[in-house]
């Protein structure tokens, strides 16, 4: 139970009565410590997947800048 | 209910420093709905905010091109959102920490960076978009812009500089219940019932699968469920302290406020559509509010104006957010609203930083902001899978999460989600690579 600084204010909470409290009223909770946790451990295929990931998302980029470039009519000019 | 001030300790804390303030209610269900008033912030801006400015213009081209044909796609994206944001609930509260200090954290320093470099991209871009269309908004109301989008500007810095998160979040609740004004809208346009009804059953347009219909679709997908709102929410999460006990509360929250913009979003398109039916065609919103103006009246005109002015205020001031809180989890700063501008300069320096270069940039004479808007959308939706998966490797992280991780079913609705996002992709990389593997029309 949590030491409080004034209990008398507790006290005169009834019975069948209940507190709410916001949550940046309240005390911080105790969450999980990432720190101490480290990286998280990932064998080589996640490892290999996630590269892959990155090469395509770039690809992806590339060709959504080349897309929209060529929307805006930047290639049509040059061909005349 | 009474508003009396009690003193009491924090659930499950056997070590207590300060006393914590708290409302004294006399039933279950006034304790239920206060606490829900009190946790309901994050989702509900995260999900109303994704209705920006790139929104409107997204959904009103899809209703004015398609009538509500594809009304069924926005539909079925009310439960991806949800369950997507939802994760990001579980993990905000179980770890108190930002998606960018996570994958910092988890997957090291390389892909943290990588991540937050993308993250900072697309956000730059869109929100690019969202002065845009406060710029073409103001011109249509008369006001000039080179006066209203900087004043824009100031008024979004002011509104995170109170050093105080209960304050920006009243507010932007507040902007947030303005967006309600699209059901009256939508009801004014007096929809019709049947094209509604064939609408929200799937169905392919008359014309078939052409590459302008699946250029609108993943630029809907892009819109509906974007990478800055996995940053966003969590972050936004862990500023205002949601504890265990918040998390069906904080689902609540989520839940509801997917189902208010799914909504607002398809009231987006009945507007696009109602333009369609008098025979208009528009390249942004704000032409579409001056075409149904000529219908509609000048009220409706303004109101849809100012509607599309309130998407582009709630997204800049989300996204640019998003991108503050990012940048302070990955370089270590002090990052929270409730901290005044001396104890957190590089966080409040991101934000304003993000907010004026985008402003500045709206400003450049002939740029083209309708491409750029469409542009981002479609880039916002290529991106999504990447940080999906990302989010599921943390969600599975029993390490990090313990009963808050991933279950099955969860992991089975999460991987179908993905693979869908990674197919719309590849589409998209099939008909830039190969223009004429879609039909153009």
């Amino acid at each position: 139970m949590a030491t409080i600084a004034n209990t008398m204010d507790l006290e005169n909470i009834k019975k069948n009565h209940f507190v709410v409290i916001h949550p940046l009223d309240d005390l911080p909770e105790e969450k999980v410590d990432t720190e101490a946790l480290g990286p998280m451990p990932m064998t080589r295929t996640v490892k290999i997947s996630l590269l892959s990931l990155r090469a395509y998302l770039i690809l992806m980029v590339l060709m959504v800048f080349y897309h929209v470039v060529d929307l805006a009519g930047a290639f049509a000019k040059h061909m005349h | 209910m009474t508003s009396k001030v009690a003193i009491a300790p924090a659930p499950g804390l056997d070590v207590v420093v300060t006393p914590v303030r708290g409302r004294v209610v006399k039933s279950a269900w006034a304790r239920d709905l206060l606490t829900f008033l009190m946790v309901v912030g994050p989702g509900l801006i995260v999900m109303v905010a994704d209705n920006d400015a790139g929104a409107v213009s997204t959904y009103s081209q899809a209703g004015a091109q398609y009538g509500a044909h594809l009304l069924w796609i926005v539909l079925l994206l009310l439960p991806v959102t949800y369950f997507i944001q939802e994760m990001v609930v579980r993990l905000g509260i179980a770890t108190g920490q930002g998606h960018a200090a996570m994958i910092y954290q988890r997957f090291g320093k390389w892909w943290g960076l990588f991540s937050l470099v993308d993250l900072e991209l697309v956000n730059f871009l869109t929100l690019v978009t969202e002065f845009a269309a406060i710029d073409l908004a103001l011109n249509k109301l008369g006001v000039d812009p080179r006066i209203g989008v900087p004043l824009s500007a100031v008024g979004l810095m002011i509104i995170v500089l109170t050093a105080s998160y209960r304050r920006w979040e009243r507010i932007v609740v507040f902007l947030c219940s303005l967006d309600l004004a699209w059901f009256a809208i939508a009801l004014w346009l007096r929809p019709p019932a049947h094209d509604l009804l064939r609408g929200s059953l799937p169905g392919i347009p008359e014309g078939g699968i052409t590459a302008p219909l699946m250029f609108l679709v993943i630029a809907i997908v892009g819109t509906t469920v974007a990478p800055w709102q996995l940053f966003f929410q969590q972050s936004c999460i862990a500023d205002k302290r949601l504890r265990f006990a918040d998390v069906k509360w904080a689902r609540l929250d989520t839940l509801l406020g997917a189902c208010i913009t799914i909504s607002v979003a398809a009231c987006m398109m009945i507007a696009g559509n109602a333009s369609r039916l008098h025979g208009f065609t528009f390249s942004d919103p704000a032409q579409m509010a001056v075409d149904i103006g000529t219908f509609g009246g000048g009220a409706m005109r303004s109101l849809i104006l100012l509607m599309m002015i309130n998407a582009a205020v709630l997204g800049t001031t989300a996204i640019s957010l998003s991108s503050a809180w990012a940048y302070g989890e990955v370089r270590g700063w002090p990052h929270s609203l409730q901290l005044p501008v001396r104890k957190a300069p590089g966080f409040y320096i991101v934000y304003a930083l993000s907010v004026a270069a985008a402003a500045g940039i709206v400003l450049i004479p002939r740029a083209p902001l309708q491409l750029i808007i469409l542009g981002v959308q479609v880039l916002a939706g290529v991106m999504l899978p990447s940080a999906i998966i990302f989010l599921q490797l943390l969600l599975n992280d029993k390490e990090l999460l313990g009963e808050y991780a991933n279950r099955p079913w969860n992991n089975f609705v999460n991987w179908t989600i993905i693979v869908v996002l990674f197919a719309l992709s590849l589409i998209l990389a099939a008909q830039v690579a190969l223009p004429n593997f879609f039909p153009s029309a």
